[in-house]
């Protein structure tokens, strides 16, 4: 075995500190120990809830005794909401009152005092539990600065006008300078700081995203892609209907297993190629390709950005998604089909392969596997991580970890240049989240998740059918309109709250269907999704632009068909067809 | 003898460029060559693992391709045509092209449609500059009467 360069060797521990470091997450602050062992002293203990009885997190309680502050027995609320005021240190005069001021920015301030029974409790040495404390929503400048914040990013991010990631960092800068600055003027325009900013930070989703790229930075230069698209074209034998059906299959598994933008852009160019021999209109095959890949990637945790967000939130595991969400896209992929079948039929009948002898070795050279011994190793580990991401979930083994784990061994054992293949790591992408998790901290510290998750609440009541058909389809039209990655992270904590208070919704429903709507809600507009702007970038190129309006006129009606059977299996794999189910 | 630099791709407004190309080929007796710029900048839009070495590479592949359906059609009509493939920005592509293989004429297509990177007044700007810069005829085909500049 080769020797390892001094660069390699500091990159390969850097990914194994990176995976111990997640795995024990000392940043994280450990409660258990001093939760389980019992207060030497009384104990106040409670909830701070918000108006939606969510926990919340960091609010200050101050204690007052006989009217005067005690400073050594302030405590702060927890991620659950809960909090503990051990009175350890009382003064030695009998109290006469006591009194729990609770202060949170972004909530008026609220306070509780004790009883005639609770002192009494307390003065005998006993514990007492408060009642849950709700706090009433403070709308502040900061609310407004945050809003508009996240809206101008949405906009900019739809329109194009700033890359994502340099859209998502100049929001959170204005969200920190408002916050910083503005807030050392009047607290009235403070929104978080940086420690809390930071939790809002989703590392399992930061590492997911940082060893998959590692695999599919690899995978990709074998060249498979391009070999199964040839062999589509070999087996279809000029046949154009089957051709797309094993195109579509090919995009949609692969966009599974890896994730769609890659495929697409993997795929695309060869896919024209393969147009132009058979005669017919490249767009007849890209267009049905990327809309199929976008359904497609729904099927896993890894298959799409949104399903890692969604996955890493709610705790939807590999086998989840797998279970729950792959016969309905094997459903809707098969409504897709027939439409494609429908809408281009003519093209397809029309299609014939004159291609010279020259031009068909030409194709043949693009369409073999470059790396045979890398894409045979790279199997091997893929199929091991694939038994990890499924199994792991059994000993707690979170699937960041399993990404890394595969990103190490295929940078061992592939041994490319590992300099190189650590230069692939989109970094604009990982900072992309990251900023991203902060703005959508801001407008959740702010109050305006909350707002929305009550709104939907109160048009959707307890019915959990009427909740599913909402979030389904808002996410599905709405990711036409807006970037899908910043949607379905700001809709995730709605969905949290709506499954915590519909009757019946724990069993993730509400997730899935975010899932659905938001992946296949990717096929509503040109704009939908990452892999239909790397298409239609593509196509450009080879000299067949894809207009907004050409891709609408195709999509549109190929949206609505499978987010229609996405529902569909939704509301019969949760039994939401049965009354009282 | 002259040298027609054909900048082209595919599509049906390609294919006008490069029969315009052809015939001017064919008429003056003139080299022709057929030209593909690669230019990966619509990476930027996408939110994913992109290796742009490895999309570089299949982009040059495609290219080659286009050009050699193009290198076919002229060997149909008797006109023998190289390609090339380069990959940056199709300005300083074209005229670095026309310095190195002594360009006499520059034959463009016209923009494909509301999705062109191009519109009219940006490809007749274009030709008005590398005519201008290089010295060198720029036809812009496709139209009824083929625009020339230079």
């Amino acid at each position: 075995m080769r020797p390892l360069t001094n660069g390699a060797s500091a990159c390969l521990f850097a990914l194994t500190l990176v995976a111990v470091l997640f795995v024990f997450r000392p940043w994280e602050p450990h409660f258990a120990h001093a939760n389980q062992s019992a207060p030497p002293a009384p104990a106040l203990t409670g909830r701070v809830l918000d108006p939606q009885n969510q926990p919340v997190r960091g609010a200050e309680i101050t204690v007052y005794v006989n009217n005067d502050e005690f400073e050594e027995l302030d405590a702060e609320s927890q991620g659950d909401g809960s909090f503990m005021v051990t009175l350890n240190a009382l003064p030695d005069t009998p109290f006469e009152s006591l009194r729990l001021e609770i202060l949170r920015s972004h909530f008026a301030p609220q306070s509780w005092t004790a009883g005639p029974r609770e002192l009494a409790a307390l003065r005998d040495g006993q514990s007492v539990h408060v009642p849950d404390i709700a706090l009433e929503r403070q709308v502040t400048a900061g609310f407004w600065v945050a809003t508009a914040v996240f809206v101008a990013m949405l906009f900019i991010i739809a329109l194009e006008r700033l890359h994502n990631t340099m859209a998502s960092l100049l929001s959170m800068a204005v969200i920190f300078g408002v916050s910083f600055v503005g807030g050392a003027l009047t607290h009235d325009l403070f929104i978080f700081d940086f420690e809390r900013s930071l939790e809002y930070v989703d590392f399992n989703v930061i590492f997911l995203l940082l060893g998959m790229m590692v695999v599919i930075g690899i995978t990709e230069e074998t060249g498979i892609f391009q070999w199964l698209a040839y062999q589509a074209y070999r087996i279809s034998r000029g046949r154009a209907a089957l051709l797309v059906i094993i195109l579509m299959s090919i995009t949609a598994v692969a966009s599974a297993l890896l994730d769609n933008v890659t495929t697409m852009l993997l795929m695309a160019p060869i896919t024209l190629q393969i147009a132009i021999a058979l005669d017919i209109d490249p767009l007849s095959l890209l267009l049905p390709e990327v809309m199929a890949s976008n359904i497609g990637g729904i099927s896993t945790l890894i298959g799409t950005p949104t399903n890692i967000l969604i996955g890493s939130y709610a705790g939807i595991g590999f086998s989840g998604f797998l279970v729950n969400l792959t016969p309905g896209v094997l459903l809707a992929l098969a409504a897709l089909v027939g439409y494609v079948l429908l809408r281009y039929r003519k093209q397809y009948q029309g299609a014939g392969s004159d291609l010279s002898p020259a031009l068909l070795k030409r194709l043949e050279e693009g369409g073999r596997i470059r790396q045979p011994d890398s894409l045979r190793k790279a199997g091997v580990v893929f199929a091991a991580m694939m038994a990890l991401f499924i199994f792991g979930e059994d000993f707690h083994l979170v699937p960041a970890v399993t990404a890394l784990i595969g990103a190490a061994a295929l940078l061992l054992w592939v041994n490319p240049d590992i300099e190189r293949m650590l230069k692939v790591v989109d970094w604009t992408t990982l900072m992309f989240f990251i900023t991203l998790f902060i703005v959508i901290g801001a407008v959740q510290e702010v109050g305006l998740i909350g707002l929305i998750a009550g709104a939907l609440k109160s048009a959707t009541g307890d019915s959990l059918l009427i909740g599913v058909l909402v979030l389904v389809w808002a996410a599905a039209i709405l990711s036409g309109v807006i970037a899908n990655i910043p949607f379905t992270a700001a809709m995730l904590p709605v969905a949290g709250f709506l499954t915590s208070t519909i009757p019946g919704a724990g069993n993730q429903v509400l997730f899935y269907g975010l899932s659905v709507g938001s992946a296949m809600g990717g096929n509503t507009s040109l704009i939908g999704a990452s892999a239909n702007l790397v298409t239609a970038g593509i196509a450009e190129r080879a000299g067949y632009p894809i207009t907004f309006r050409r891709f609408v006129s195709v999509s549109l009606p190929a949206m609505v068909i499978t987010v229609a059977v996405g529902t569909l299996w939704l509301l019969i794999r949760f039994s939401l067809l049965i009354p009282g189910g | 003898m002259g040298k027609i630099l054909c900048a082209t791709r595919g599509g049906e407004a390609a294919v006008r460029a490069q029969e315009t190309a052809i015939g001017l080929a064919k008429d003056r007796g003139d080299a022709l060559l057929f030209f593909f710029v690669v230019d990966t900048d619509f990476l930027q839009r996408s939110v994913a693992a992109v290796r742009p070495d490895i999309v570089q590479a299949e982009l040059e592949s495609m290219g080659e391709f286009l050009l050699a359906v193009a290198q076919e059609r002229a060997q149909k009509q008797s006109v023998e045509a190289e390609i090339m493939v380069r990959s940056g920005y199709l300005r300083d592509e074209l005229l670095t092209a026309i310095r190195k293989e002594d360009v006499t004429t520059v034959v463009l297509g016209t923009p494909t449609g509301p999705g062109s990177v191009f519109v009219l007044e940006g490809l007749q700007a274009l030709a008005e500059g590398i005519a201008d810069e290089s010295g060198v005829k720029v036809v812009i085909a496709g139209s009824q009467n083929d625009e020339e500049q230079g």
